[in-house]
Protein backbone atom coordinates (compact mmCIF):
# COMPACT_ATOMS: atom_id res chain seq x y z
CA UNK A 1 0.00 0.00 0.00
CA UNK A 2 1.01 3.77 -0.98
CA UNK A 3 1.63 5.06 2.87
CA UNK A 4 4.33 7.75 1.81
CA UNK A 5 3.73 8.48 -1.21
CA UNK A 6 0.70 9.79 -1.79
CA UNK A 7 0.48 12.47 -3.90
CA UNK A 8 0.51 15.96 -1.85
CA UNK A 9 -1.20 17.83 -5.25
CA UNK A 10 -4.00 15.15 -5.60
CA UNK A 11 -7.56 15.85 -5.26
CA UNK A 12 -7.62 13.87 -1.90
CA UNK A 13 -4.82 16.20 -0.19
CA UNK A 14 -6.04 19.38 -1.31
CA UNK A 15 -9.98 18.52 -0.52
CA UNK A 16 -8.15 17.54 2.97
CA UNK A 17 -6.41 20.06 3.80
CA UNK A 18 -8.73 22.73 2.99
CA UNK A 19 -11.52 20.76 4.80
CA UNK A 20 -9.60 20.43 7.82
CA UNK A 21 -8.69 24.35 7.69
CA UNK A 22 -13.04 25.05 7.12
CA UNK A 23 -13.66 22.74 9.99
CA UNK A 24 -10.83 24.44 12.37
CA UNK A 25 -12.60 27.60 11.20
CA UNK A 26 -15.83 26.26 12.41
CA UNK A 27 -14.96 25.11 15.47
CA UNK A 28 -13.26 28.01 16.52
CA UNK A 29 -16.09 30.23 15.56
CA UNK A 30 -18.50 28.44 17.76
CA UNK A 31 -16.96 26.71 20.08
CA UNK A 32 -19.57 23.75 20.82
CA UNK A 33 -21.05 23.69 24.26
CA UNK A 34 -21.10 19.91 25.41
CA UNK A 35 -25.13 20.39 25.57
CA UNK A 36 -26.07 21.48 22.08
CA UNK A 37 -29.57 21.99 21.26
CA UNK A 38 -30.66 20.50 18.26
CA UNK A 39 -30.97 23.73 16.11
CA UNK A 40 -26.97 24.34 17.00
CA UNK A 41 -26.34 21.42 15.80
CA UNK A 42 -28.58 21.47 12.71
CA UNK A 43 -26.72 24.97 12.43
CA UNK A 44 -23.48 23.44 12.31
CA UNK A 45 -24.15 20.58 10.15
CA UNK A 46 -25.07 23.15 7.26
CA UNK A 47 -22.19 24.95 7.72
CA UNK A 48 -20.22 21.89 8.10
CA UNK A 49 -21.69 20.87 4.64
CA UNK A 50 -21.49 24.08 3.18
CA UNK A 51 -18.13 23.55 4.17
CA UNK A 52 -17.27 20.60 2.36
CA UNK A 53 -19.06 21.34 -1.37
CA UNK A 54 -17.29 24.55 -1.00
CA UNK A 55 -13.66 22.83 -0.40
CA UNK A 56 -14.29 20.13 -2.58
CA UNK A 57 -15.35 22.85 -5.54
CA UNK A 58 -12.15 24.87 -4.34
CA UNK A 59 -9.93 22.08 -4.68
CA UNK A 60 -11.24 22.02 -8.58
CA UNK A 61 -10.62 25.39 -9.16
CA UNK A 62 -13.69 26.61 -11.75
CA UNK A 63 -12.14 24.00 -14.48
CA UNK A 64 -15.49 22.03 -14.14
CA UNK A 65 -18.96 23.43 -15.02
CA UNK A 66 -20.11 21.84 -11.36
CA UNK A 67 -17.24 23.32 -9.66
CA UNK A 68 -17.98 26.81 -10.42
CA UNK A 69 -21.94 26.06 -9.74
CA UNK A 70 -21.30 25.01 -6.67
CA UNK A 71 -19.39 27.84 -5.37
CA UNK A 72 -21.85 30.31 -6.75
CA UNK A 73 -23.95 28.39 -5.49
CA UNK A 74 -22.76 28.80 -2.03
CA UNK A 75 -21.43 32.60 -2.40
CA UNK A 76 -24.64 34.32 -4.15
CA UNK A 77 -27.48 35.12 -1.68
CA UNK A 78 -30.85 33.12 -2.42
CA UNK A 79 -32.90 35.97 -3.58
CA UNK A 80 -29.91 37.37 -6.02
CA UNK A 81 -29.77 33.73 -7.29
CA UNK A 82 -33.42 33.71 -7.59
CA UNK A 83 -33.02 36.50 -9.97
CA UNK A 84 -30.18 35.65 -11.95
CA UNK A 85 -31.06 32.01 -12.27
CA UNK A 86 -34.41 33.25 -13.67
CA UNK A 87 -32.98 35.13 -16.33
CA UNK A 88 -30.45 32.54 -16.96
CA UNK A 89 -32.60 30.17 -17.66
CA UNK A 90 -35.19 31.60 -19.09
CA UNK A 91 -33.42 32.25 -22.45
CA UNK A 92 -31.49 29.02 -21.98
CA UNK A 93 -34.58 26.53 -22.07
CA UNK A 94 -37.08 27.56 -23.05
CA UNK A 95 -38.77 24.15 -22.05
CA UNK A 96 -38.92 24.34 -18.60
CA UNK A 97 -39.94 26.79 -16.23
CA UNK A 98 -38.22 27.45 -12.98
CA UNK A 99 -39.32 27.37 -9.18
CA UNK A 100 -36.78 28.32 -6.27
CA UNK A 101 -36.71 27.38 -2.64
CA UNK A 102 -35.21 24.04 -1.75
CA UNK A 103 -33.62 23.41 1.28
CA UNK A 104 -30.56 23.69 0.55
CA UNK A 105 -30.99 27.10 -0.91
CA UNK A 106 -30.33 25.97 -4.02
CA UNK A 107 -32.77 27.28 -7.09
CA UNK A 108 -34.94 23.57 -8.00
CA UNK A 109 -35.86 23.26 -11.82
CA UNK A 110 -39.07 22.49 -12.18
CA UNK A 111 -38.34 19.87 -15.39
CA UNK A 112 -41.03 19.14 -18.01
CA UNK A 113 -40.66 16.40 -19.47
CA UNK A 114 -39.30 16.25 -22.87
CA UNK A 115 -40.40 12.98 -24.30
CA UNK A 116 -38.38 9.79 -24.86
CA UNK A 117 -37.69 7.88 -22.01
CA UNK A 118 -34.03 8.93 -22.26
CA UNK A 119 -35.73 12.98 -21.33
CA UNK A 120 -36.92 11.98 -18.36
CA UNK A 121 -33.48 10.27 -16.81
CA UNK A 122 -31.62 12.68 -18.00
CA UNK A 123 -33.63 16.21 -16.60
CA UNK A 124 -33.02 14.12 -13.49
CA UNK A 125 -29.23 14.32 -13.55
CA UNK A 126 -29.25 17.84 -14.84
CA UNK A 127 -30.87 18.40 -11.67
CA UNK A 128 -28.14 16.68 -9.71
CA UNK A 129 -25.11 17.73 -11.33
CA UNK A 130 -25.24 21.28 -9.90
CA UNK A 131 -24.69 23.86 -13.15
CA UNK A 132 -25.74 20.84 -15.18
CA UNK A 133 -28.88 22.31 -16.60
CA UNK A 134 -27.27 24.43 -19.64
CA UNK A 135 -25.32 21.51 -20.98
CA UNK A 136 -25.93 19.09 -23.76
CA UNK A 137 -25.31 16.11 -23.23
CA UNK A 138 -22.24 14.98 -23.74
CA UNK A 139 -20.60 17.16 -21.96
CA UNK A 140 -23.07 16.12 -18.95
CA UNK A 141 -21.57 12.94 -19.15
CA UNK A 142 -18.24 14.29 -18.85
CA UNK A 143 -19.60 16.75 -15.77
CA UNK A 144 -21.08 13.44 -14.13
CA UNK A 145 -17.88 11.05 -14.30
CA UNK A 146 -15.66 14.47 -12.73
CA UNK A 147 -18.46 14.70 -10.30
CA UNK A 148 -19.10 11.03 -8.82
CA UNK A 149 -14.82 10.98 -8.79
CA UNK A 150 -14.81 14.31 -6.07
CA UNK A 151 -17.80 13.14 -4.19
CA UNK A 152 -16.14 9.73 -3.93
CA UNK A 153 -13.33 11.22 -2.78
CA UNK A 154 -15.73 13.73 -0.45
CA UNK A 155 -17.12 11.05 0.99
CA UNK A 156 -13.93 8.97 1.65
CA UNK A 157 -12.17 11.42 3.36
CA UNK A 158 -15.44 13.11 5.53
CA UNK A 159 -15.47 9.14 6.43
CA UNK A 160 -11.84 8.79 7.79
CA UNK A 161 -12.40 12.55 9.42
CA UNK A 162 -15.52 11.23 11.15
CA UNK A 163 -14.06 8.00 12.02
CA UNK A 164 -11.24 9.29 13.86
CA UNK A 165 -13.07 11.44 15.85
CA UNK A 166 -15.54 8.84 16.90
CA UNK A 167 -12.84 6.99 18.33
CA UNK A 168 -11.30 9.38 20.42
CA UNK B 1 32.14 27.94 -49.31
CA UNK B 2 32.72 26.43 -52.41
CA UNK B 3 29.42 24.49 -52.57
CA UNK B 4 27.48 27.81 -52.72
CA UNK B 5 26.86 28.51 -56.11
CA UNK B 6 26.33 25.30 -57.17
CA UNK B 7 23.51 25.43 -54.55
CA UNK B 8 22.01 28.27 -54.90
CA UNK B 9 21.92 27.07 -58.55
CA UNK B 10 20.19 24.46 -58.10
CA UNK B 11 17.86 26.38 -55.90
CA UNK B 12 17.16 28.63 -57.92
CA UNK B 13 16.27 25.77 -60.48
CA UNK B 14 14.09 24.17 -58.07
CA UNK B 15 11.73 27.26 -57.60
CA UNK B 16 11.50 27.20 -61.16
CA UNK B 17 10.85 23.74 -61.42
CA UNK B 18 9.20 22.11 -58.82
CA UNK B 19 5.43 22.68 -58.03
CA UNK B 20 5.18 22.00 -54.60
CA UNK B 21 4.57 18.58 -55.27
CA UNK B 22 6.47 15.64 -54.01
CA UNK B 23 6.87 12.64 -56.23
CA UNK B 24 8.42 9.38 -56.97
CA UNK B 25 11.18 11.04 -58.89
CA UNK B 26 12.38 13.12 -55.84
CA UNK B 27 11.83 10.17 -54.02
CA UNK B 28 14.23 8.57 -56.09
CA UNK B 29 16.33 11.38 -55.96
CA UNK B 30 16.64 11.63 -52.10
CA UNK B 31 17.43 8.10 -51.86
CA UNK B 32 20.18 8.49 -54.40
CA UNK B 33 21.20 11.08 -51.86
CA UNK B 34 20.79 9.23 -48.63
CA UNK B 35 23.60 6.77 -50.63
CA UNK B 36 25.64 8.99 -51.48
CA UNK B 37 25.91 10.21 -47.40
CA UNK B 38 26.47 7.19 -46.23
CA UNK B 39 28.68 5.22 -48.44
CA UNK B 40 31.27 8.37 -48.86
CA UNK B 41 31.46 10.41 -45.85
CA UNK B 42 35.16 11.46 -46.68
CA UNK B 43 33.75 13.63 -49.67
CA UNK B 44 32.15 15.58 -47.10
CA UNK B 45 33.80 18.87 -46.54
CA UNK B 46 34.00 18.46 -43.51
CA UNK B 47 34.35 21.90 -41.90
CA UNK B 48 30.58 22.77 -43.11
CA UNK B 49 29.73 19.26 -41.80
CA UNK B 50 30.78 19.73 -38.22
CA UNK B 51 29.56 23.10 -38.32
CA UNK B 52 26.07 21.78 -39.21
CA UNK B 53 26.39 19.12 -36.71
CA UNK B 54 28.30 20.84 -34.01
CA UNK B 55 30.14 17.83 -32.87
CA UNK B 56 33.84 16.39 -34.11
CA UNK B 57 33.91 15.08 -37.13
CA UNK B 58 34.10 11.12 -36.72
CA UNK B 59 31.28 11.53 -34.22
CA UNK B 60 29.33 13.76 -36.73
CA UNK B 61 29.90 11.05 -39.22
CA UNK B 62 28.79 8.20 -37.11
CA UNK B 63 25.69 10.16 -37.28
CA UNK B 64 25.17 9.07 -40.52
CA UNK B 65 25.55 5.45 -40.26
CA UNK B 66 23.02 2.57 -38.98
CA UNK B 67 22.99 3.62 -34.90
CA UNK B 68 20.79 6.32 -35.59
CA UNK B 69 18.50 5.01 -37.97
CA UNK B 70 18.34 1.97 -35.94
CA UNK B 71 17.35 4.19 -32.80
CA UNK B 72 14.83 6.14 -35.20
CA UNK B 73 13.37 3.00 -36.57
CA UNK B 74 12.61 1.20 -33.42
CA UNK B 75 11.52 4.20 -31.96
CA UNK B 76 8.77 5.46 -33.96
CA UNK B 77 8.32 2.00 -36.67
CA UNK B 78 4.81 2.27 -36.25
CA UNK B 79 4.18 5.74 -36.81
CA UNK B 80 6.29 6.24 -40.31
CA UNK B 81 4.48 2.58 -41.60
CA UNK B 82 1.43 4.24 -41.07
CA UNK B 83 1.51 7.03 -43.11
CA UNK B 84 -0.94 7.43 -45.12
CA UNK B 85 -1.47 11.31 -45.86
CA UNK B 86 -2.68 11.63 -41.79
CA UNK B 87 -0.21 13.60 -39.79
CA UNK B 88 1.31 11.73 -37.11
CA UNK B 89 3.43 14.36 -34.97
CA UNK B 90 4.94 11.70 -33.10
CA UNK B 91 7.12 11.04 -35.14
CA UNK B 92 8.40 14.48 -35.86
CA UNK B 93 10.32 14.58 -32.44
CA UNK B 94 12.84 12.33 -34.14
CA UNK B 95 12.41 13.89 -36.80
CA UNK B 96 13.35 17.66 -35.05
CA UNK B 97 16.22 16.00 -33.08
CA UNK B 98 19.57 17.77 -34.41
CA UNK B 99 21.07 14.86 -34.94
CA UNK B 100 17.90 12.85 -36.09
CA UNK B 101 18.21 14.85 -39.38
CA UNK B 102 20.83 12.70 -40.35
CA UNK B 103 19.10 9.52 -38.97
CA UNK B 104 16.24 10.60 -41.32
CA UNK B 105 18.57 10.26 -43.88
CA UNK B 106 19.77 7.07 -43.14
CA UNK B 107 16.16 5.81 -42.06
CA UNK B 108 14.90 6.63 -45.21
CA UNK B 109 17.56 4.91 -47.28
CA UNK B 110 16.93 1.82 -44.85
CA UNK B 111 13.24 2.08 -45.99
CA UNK B 112 13.05 3.38 -48.84
CA UNK B 113 9.38 3.15 -49.29
CA UNK B 114 7.69 5.78 -51.67
CA UNK B 115 4.90 6.19 -49.99
CA UNK B 116 7.00 6.84 -46.93
CA UNK B 117 8.81 9.97 -48.08
CA UNK B 118 5.40 12.23 -49.18
CA UNK B 119 3.92 11.66 -46.04
CA UNK B 120 7.14 12.32 -44.22
CA UNK B 121 7.55 15.66 -46.89
CA UNK B 122 4.11 16.91 -45.96
CA UNK B 123 5.25 16.94 -42.25
CA UNK B 124 8.05 18.97 -43.57
CA UNK B 125 5.86 21.34 -45.25
CA UNK B 126 3.22 21.31 -42.48
CA UNK B 127 6.26 22.04 -40.48
CA UNK B 128 7.36 24.82 -42.08
CA UNK B 129 4.35 26.48 -41.71
CA UNK B 130 5.23 26.57 -38.02
CA UNK B 131 8.79 27.06 -37.88
CA UNK B 132 9.13 30.59 -39.21
CA UNK B 133 13.21 31.41 -39.45
CA UNK B 134 15.11 29.75 -42.39
CA UNK B 135 19.05 30.78 -42.83
CA UNK B 136 19.85 30.17 -46.44
CA UNK B 137 23.29 30.45 -45.82
CA UNK B 138 23.60 28.45 -43.64
CA UNK B 139 21.65 25.52 -45.07
CA UNK B 140 23.28 25.82 -48.08
CA UNK B 141 26.86 25.88 -46.15
CA UNK B 142 25.83 23.27 -44.17
CA UNK B 143 24.36 21.02 -47.39
CA UNK B 144 27.13 20.44 -49.85
CA UNK B 145 26.17 17.37 -50.62
CA UNK B 146 22.54 19.10 -51.35
CA UNK B 147 22.71 19.04 -55.26
CA UNK B 148 19.54 17.82 -56.20
CA UNK B 149 17.19 20.14 -56.86
CA UNK B 150 13.68 18.69 -55.50
CA UNK B 151 15.74 17.78 -52.40
CA UNK B 152 16.83 21.29 -51.63
CA UNK B 153 13.40 22.55 -50.67
CA UNK B 154 13.13 20.39 -48.55
CA UNK B 155 16.14 20.72 -47.10
CA UNK B 156 15.62 24.50 -46.64
CA UNK B 157 12.50 23.61 -45.14
CA UNK B 158 13.72 21.13 -42.68
CA UNK B 159 16.53 23.07 -41.55
CA UNK B 160 14.31 25.94 -40.87
CA UNK B 161 12.45 23.61 -38.57
CA UNK B 162 15.59 22.82 -37.11
CA UNK B 163 16.71 25.89 -36.54
CA UNK B 164 13.57 27.22 -34.50
CA UNK B 165 14.40 24.08 -33.00
CA UNK B 166 18.04 24.71 -32.31
CA UNK B 167 17.27 26.88 -29.81
CA UNK B 168 16.10 24.73 -26.72
CA UNK B 169 14.88 21.45 -27.41
CA UNK B 170 11.99 22.28 -25.05
CA UNK B 171 10.81 24.50 -27.91
CA UNK B 172 10.71 21.88 -29.83
CA UNK B 173 8.71 19.48 -27.65
CA UNK B 174 5.88 22.53 -27.48
CA UNK B 175 6.35 22.49 -31.20
CA UNK B 176 5.27 19.05 -31.73
CA UNK B 177 3.01 19.07 -28.58
CA UNK B 178 1.07 21.48 -30.75
CA UNK B 179 1.26 20.22 -33.62
CA UNK B 180 -0.11 17.12 -32.42
CA UNK B 181 -2.49 18.47 -30.37
CA UNK B 182 -3.91 20.75 -33.53
CA UNK B 183 -3.61 16.97 -35.36
CA UNK B 184 -6.13 16.02 -32.85
CA UNK B 185 -8.40 19.53 -33.49
CA UNK B 186 -8.60 18.83 -37.25
CA UNK B 187 -11.56 20.35 -38.68
CA UNK B 188 -12.06 17.01 -40.21
CA UNK B 189 -12.15 13.68 -38.07
CA UNK B 190 -12.13 10.66 -40.73
CA UNK B 191 -14.76 8.36 -39.57
CA UNK B 192 -14.72 5.56 -41.44
CA UNK B 193 -18.37 4.31 -43.01
CA UNK B 194 -18.86 1.36 -42.17
CA UNK B 195 -21.55 -0.95 -44.39
CA UNK B 196 -24.58 -0.17 -44.99
CA UNK B 197 -24.49 3.34 -43.22
CA UNK B 198 -25.81 6.63 -44.77
CA UNK B 199 -22.14 8.82 -45.80
CA UNK B 200 -23.73 12.35 -46.04
CA UNK B 201 -21.84 15.03 -43.71
CA UNK B 202 -25.16 15.25 -41.67
CA UNK B 203 -25.33 11.41 -40.25
CA UNK B 204 -21.50 11.33 -40.23
CA UNK B 205 -21.48 14.12 -37.91
CA UNK B 206 -24.04 12.20 -35.32
CA UNK B 207 -22.73 9.13 -35.71
CA UNK B 208 -19.53 10.35 -34.14
CA UNK B 209 -21.32 12.54 -32.21
CA UNK B 210 -23.00 9.10 -30.66
CA UNK B 211 -19.50 7.42 -30.53
CA UNK B 212 -18.37 10.15 -28.22
CA UNK B 213 -21.81 9.82 -26.22
CA UNK B 214 -21.46 5.92 -26.10
CA UNK B 215 -17.80 6.24 -25.37
CA UNK B 216 -18.78 8.31 -22.13
CA UNK B 217 -21.39 6.37 -21.25
CA UNK B 218 -19.18 3.67 -21.02
CA UNK B 219 -17.21 5.40 -19.05
CA UNK B 220 -19.47 6.36 -16.68
CA UNK B 221 -20.23 2.56 -16.32
CA UNK B 222 -17.10 1.81 -15.43
CA UNK B 223 -16.91 4.39 -12.61
CA UNK B 224 -20.39 3.55 -11.24
CA UNK B 225 -20.22 0.29 -9.40
CA UNK B 226 -22.05 -2.41 -10.25
CA UNK B 227 -23.28 -0.91 -13.86
CA UNK B 228 -21.35 -3.50 -16.05
CA UNK B 229 -23.66 -5.83 -16.11
CA UNK B 230 -26.69 -3.51 -17.14
CA UNK B 231 -27.46 -3.45 -21.20
CA UNK B 232 -29.51 0.03 -22.05
CA UNK B 233 -29.14 3.41 -21.51
CA UNK B 234 -31.71 4.49 -19.63
CA UNK B 235 -31.48 1.68 -16.60
CA UNK B 236 -27.99 2.76 -16.99
CA UNK B 237 -28.71 6.16 -16.62
CA UNK B 238 -31.15 5.30 -13.95
CA UNK B 239 -28.02 3.50 -11.96
CA UNK B 240 -25.83 6.67 -12.28
CA UNK B 241 -28.56 9.03 -10.90
CA UNK B 242 -28.87 6.45 -7.80
CA UNK B 243 -25.47 6.48 -7.29
CA UNK B 244 -25.10 10.10 -7.38
CA UNK B 245 -27.83 10.63 -5.28
CA UNK B 246 -26.73 7.80 -2.63
CA UNK B 247 -23.29 9.92 -2.82
CA UNK B 248 -24.88 12.96 -1.85
CA UNK B 249 -26.93 11.34 0.81
CA UNK B 250 -23.59 10.33 2.13
CA UNK B 251 -22.04 13.55 2.49
CA UNK B 252 -25.33 15.04 4.44
CA UNK B 253 -25.02 12.19 6.81
CA UNK B 254 -21.36 12.54 7.71
CA UNK B 255 -21.18 15.99 8.04
CA UNK B 256 -24.32 15.65 10.48
CA UNK B 257 -22.09 12.92 12.01
CA UNK B 258 -19.18 15.64 12.10
CA UNK B 259 -21.07 18.16 13.39
CA UNK B 260 -22.48 16.06 16.32
CA UNK B 261 -18.80 14.56 17.08
CA UNK B 262 -17.21 17.46 16.86
CA UNK B 263 -17.78 19.06 20.32
CA UNK B 264 -14.60 17.03 21.74
CA UNK B 265 -12.27 18.19 19.76
CA UNK B 266 -10.86 21.49 18.24
CA UNK B 267 -9.54 21.27 14.88
CA UNK B 268 -6.40 22.18 15.41
CA UNK B 269 -4.59 20.93 13.02
CA UNK B 270 -1.81 19.73 15.64
CA UNK B 271 -4.56 18.28 17.74
CA UNK B 272 -6.13 16.27 14.35
CA UNK B 273 -2.69 14.96 13.95
CA UNK B 274 -2.01 13.64 17.94
CA UNK B 275 -5.51 12.76 17.92
CA UNK B 276 -5.21 10.49 14.91
CA UNK B 277 -1.76 9.11 15.77
CA UNK B 278 -3.84 8.63 19.51
CA UNK B 279 -6.81 7.16 17.95
CA UNK B 280 -4.37 4.52 16.08
CA UNK B 281 -2.58 3.71 19.15
CA UNK B 282 -5.64 3.32 21.44
CA UNK B 283 -7.33 1.11 19.16
CA UNK B 284 -4.20 -0.11 18.22
CA UNK B 285 -4.84 -0.33 15.06
CA UNK B 286 -2.09 -2.03 12.45
CA UNK B 287 0.85 0.35 11.81
CA UNK B 288 2.45 0.37 8.69
CA UNK B 289 0.94 3.03 10.10
CA UNK B 290 2.43 3.74 13.41
CA UNK B 291 6.21 2.77 13.03
CA UNK B 292 6.32 4.75 9.73
CA UNK B 293 4.48 7.69 11.78
CA UNK B 294 6.93 8.08 14.38
CA UNK B 295 9.98 9.16 12.96
CA UNK B 296 7.99 11.76 11.44
CA UNK B 297 7.07 13.62 14.21
CA UNK B 298 9.90 15.92 14.03
CA UNK B 299 8.18 19.05 15.38
CA UNK B 300 6.80 22.32 13.07
CA UNK B 301 9.66 21.84 10.26
CA UNK B 302 8.10 18.46 9.10
CA UNK B 303 4.55 19.19 10.01
CA UNK B 304 4.19 19.15 5.90
CA UNK B 305 5.24 15.65 5.45
CA UNK B 306 3.53 15.03 8.87
CA UNK B 307 0.17 15.73 7.26
CA UNK B 308 0.93 13.96 4.06
CA UNK B 309 2.13 11.08 5.98
CA UNK B 310 -1.54 11.50 7.62
CA UNK B 311 -3.19 11.73 4.52
CA UNK B 312 -1.44 8.97 3.59
CA UNK B 313 -2.35 6.94 6.70
CA UNK B 314 -5.79 8.31 7.43
CA UNK B 315 -7.38 7.80 3.92
CA UNK B 316 -6.08 4.45 3.38
CA UNK B 317 -9.47 2.71 5.06
CA UNK B 318 -8.61 -0.53 4.69
CA UNK B 319 -5.88 0.68 7.11
CA UNK B 320 -8.61 0.00 9.91
CA UNK B 321 -9.15 -3.81 8.91
CA UNK B 322 -5.87 -4.86 8.94
CA UNK B 323 -4.36 -7.56 11.22
CA UNK B 324 -2.73 -6.59 14.72
CA UNK B 325 0.50 -6.20 15.12
CA UNK B 326 1.83 -7.56 18.77
CA UNK B 327 5.17 -5.94 19.15
CA UNK B 328 3.56 -2.26 19.19
CA UNK B 329 4.68 -0.33 21.32
CA UNK B 330 1.61 0.17 24.20
CA UNK B 331 0.02 3.73 24.27
CA UNK B 332 2.03 4.68 27.69
CA UNK B 333 5.35 4.21 26.10
CA UNK B 334 4.32 5.78 22.95
CA UNK B 335 3.25 8.80 24.88
CA UNK B 336 6.33 8.94 26.28
CA UNK B 337 7.90 8.71 23.12
CA UNK B 338 5.92 11.70 21.86
CA UNK B 339 7.08 13.56 25.73
CA UNK B 340 10.86 12.80 24.58
CA UNK B 341 10.94 14.27 21.49
CA UNK B 342 9.56 17.75 23.51
CA UNK B 343 7.57 19.46 20.64
CA UNK B 344 4.56 21.24 20.74
CA UNK B 345 2.65 18.40 19.03
CA UNK B 346 3.57 15.96 22.00
CA UNK B 347 2.43 18.56 24.87
CA UNK B 348 -1.52 18.69 23.07
CA UNK B 349 -1.45 15.17 22.89
CA UNK B 350 -0.92 14.81 26.34
CA UNK B 351 -3.42 17.56 26.92
CA UNK B 352 -6.16 15.69 24.33
CA UNK B 353 -5.48 12.31 26.47
CA UNK B 354 -6.06 14.08 29.72
CA UNK B 355 -9.17 15.51 28.73
CA UNK B 356 -10.43 12.51 27.13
Amino acid sequence: MDLHNLNPSSLKSRFTTRFLRALTEINARKPIASSSSPREIFQRYRRIKDAADTSMAYSVRSRRTWSKATLWRLRTPSHRRRLASFGRRSSLNKTRTTTTASHRGAVVVQITSRGGGLGVQLEELRELVPGGEAMDLCNLLDETAHYIKCLTTQVQVMRTIANLYSLE
Amino acid sequence: MESNPGTTETRSNLTASDGGQVTAFESLQFTDEIHRLILAPTTINASSFTALVELPPPQAVELLHSPDSTKFIAAKPPNVEDFKGSFRFPSNTSLIEPDARFSVFSGEANNGNENRDSPVSKILNSNLEKAVKSEPAETESAQPLVSDPPVEKRRIKRKGRENKVKGSTKKSKTAVNESSEDAEKLPYVHVRARRGQATDSHSLAERARREKINARMKFLQELVPGCNKISGTALVLDEIINHVQSLQRQVEFLSMRLAAVNPRIDFNLDSVFTSESGSLMDSNFPGLVMPVMWPEVQGDGHRQQYQHQWNSDALQQPVWGREVHNNYITPEKSLLTYDSSANSVTLQANQLKMEL
